[in-house]
């Protein structure tokens, strides 16, 4: 039996303004940020603490997927502050690059460490964008080192389009790209303004 | 209800903030390289680091030891009972700066748990079903608006700010457990709880000291950041950090970089 036309006549529209009015686009992002980041650490767990690996081999693996990742030179240049400005072009080059290696370097080897830790992200929510193009949210997680006090590790992930990036981690509060930004500044300081000291301090890093 | 709460200490916090905020407002910059720069308070800084240094040997001489030793030879079904014991002595004071701060739902969090160990207090409340809340003077004046005040190293205790160390000495008279047990039994709690949490830090402080570019200024930023995460409680708002980053430097695809490869 066919439906009488006026079902369809009001039905369609219908349907149309449902799908208009589902409050999906607004907080899409903040699914999306929450997949990115329980992905990303599947990836993570899954290819950095698998056996048999050279420590040359965790560390390529830890590049490619924090440059996936991460905002990098977001992170870098923030992390640098008021330095950045003053900072001649050849020192930014190879700022950037030790900045990445020496990221690269001690979280490659602290994932060593790690073996069957669980990782579980909760919610994500809403955080101020400077940005107009932006969304930011705060995907919230737990690590459990051991069952009993898991770990609140929280993601601050910065979305154009379908990009997505991690600009900073914090750790029951406390955020790395602030605690990096507060060494760097304290060892420009003391070195009367200069990054060098900076410079050599990470080479070392990278180096040793 | 959080705003309520927050907001009952607002009056009182707004004349402390007054004052406070004198000490440590910051101009107004247009460079966006340093608009979040927080400027790090910190005036005593050489004495400070002496000291930091001077705390940092008396840790491996006496703090790192025990905790190493507490570890190794503690048997395991005695460190949750001993454990929890240290944490429960602290609950007393945990309720009464809830009170203080307008926090009714941690107050109730503290005194239960406090209550559910009593029958077992000295077994250390083995079965614990409420997780132990933490909240001291300097956190109390930090809800009610006070500002931190200059950073400080205080010799032994360590890390520390004005407001934290007034907070220090006036726990010192008002902790109810030092009040009905002597200030030896608080005294007592405080190595007890230095030398636990010493332990449960053993890997993260050596992974710190192998890491950082300036474990001085890495201390000093993680004990601020810590405190003003333990003001919140853990709420997402504290964790609002650095939002200045952006993604106008990485919405390309990364260029390679040079020394990528040649990493050791």
């Amino acid at each position: 039996m066919a439906l009488p036309r006026w079902t369809i006549a009001i039905a369609g529209p219908l349907v149309a303004l449902i799908i208009a009015a589902t409050p999906a686009n607004a907080d899409q992002h903040l699914t999306a940020s929450s997949e990115f980041i329980q992905s990303l650490a599947d990836r993570a767990i899954n290819t950095l603490t698998a056996d048999g690996q050279t420590p040359e081999m965790r560390r390529q693996e830890f590049r490619g997927l924090f440059r996936e990742g991460f905002a990098i030179n977001g992170i870098a240049r923030f992390v640098l502050g008021r330095y950045w400005r003053g900072a001649s072009e050849a020192d930014r080059t190879e700022y950037m690059a030790l900045f990445e290696d020496v990221i690269v370097n001690t979280w490659a080897d602290r994932f060593s460490e790690y073996s069957g830790e669980k990782f579980e992200v909760q919610q994500a929510v809403n955080a101020p964008s400077a940005h107009k193009a932006e969304n930011v949210a705060i995907v919230r997680s737990l690590f459990f080192s051991d069952p009993q006090t898991p770990v609140r590790i929280d993601w601050r992930v910065a979305s154009r389009g379908d990009i997505y990036k991690i600009t900073d981690v914090s750790v029951e509060g406390i955020s790395m790209a602030n605690t990096q930004r507060d060494e760097f500044s304290s060892v420009i300081r003391s070195n009367s303004g200069e990054i060098s000291a900076l410079l050599d301090i990470l080479r070392k890093k990278r180096d040793g | 209800m959080p705003l309520l709460k927050r907001g009952s200490g607002r009056i009182l916090g707004v004349a402390l903030l007054a004052v406070a905020l004198t000490a440590c407002a910051g101009t107004p910059n247009d460079d966006p390289d340093a608009a979040a720069d927080v400027e790090i308070n910190d005036p005593l800084e050489i004495p400070n680091r002496f000291i930091f240094a001077f705390n940092v040997g008396l840790d491996q001489l006496v703090l790192q030891p025990a905790a190493v030793t507490y570890r190794d030879l503690m048997p395991d079904e005695l460190k949750v009972p001993i454990g929890n014991l240290i944490a429960n002595l602290f609950m007393p004071l945990s309720f009464l700066h809830s009170m203080l701060q307008g926090d009714f739902e941690r107050a109730e969090m503290a005194a239960s748990r406090f209550v559910a160990s009593a029958p077992t207090l000295f077994l250390g409340n083995p079965f614990p079903d409420r997780a132990p809340v933490y909240e001291d003077a300097g956190q109390t004046l930090g809800v009610w608006g006070a500002g931190t005040g200059p950073y400080i190293m205080l010799p032994v205790l360590g890390p520390s700010n004005v407001r934290d160390t007034t907070g220090t000495i006036v726990d010192f008279f008002i902790d109810p457990l030092g009040i009905v047990a002597g200030s030896q039994a608080t005294i007592g709690r405080g190595v007890g709880s230095a030398v636990l949490s010493r332990e449960g830090n053993l890997e993260q402080v050596r992974d710190l000291q192998r890491n950082s570019v300036d474990y001085y200024a890495a201390v000093r930023s993680l004990y601020g950041q810590r405190r003003v995460a333990e003001i919140k409680n853990g709420s997402l708002e504290a964790t609002q950090a650095a939002p200045t980053i952006g993604l106008e430097l990485d919405f390309e695809p990364a260029p390679k970089q040079s020394s990528a490869a040649t990493t050791q």
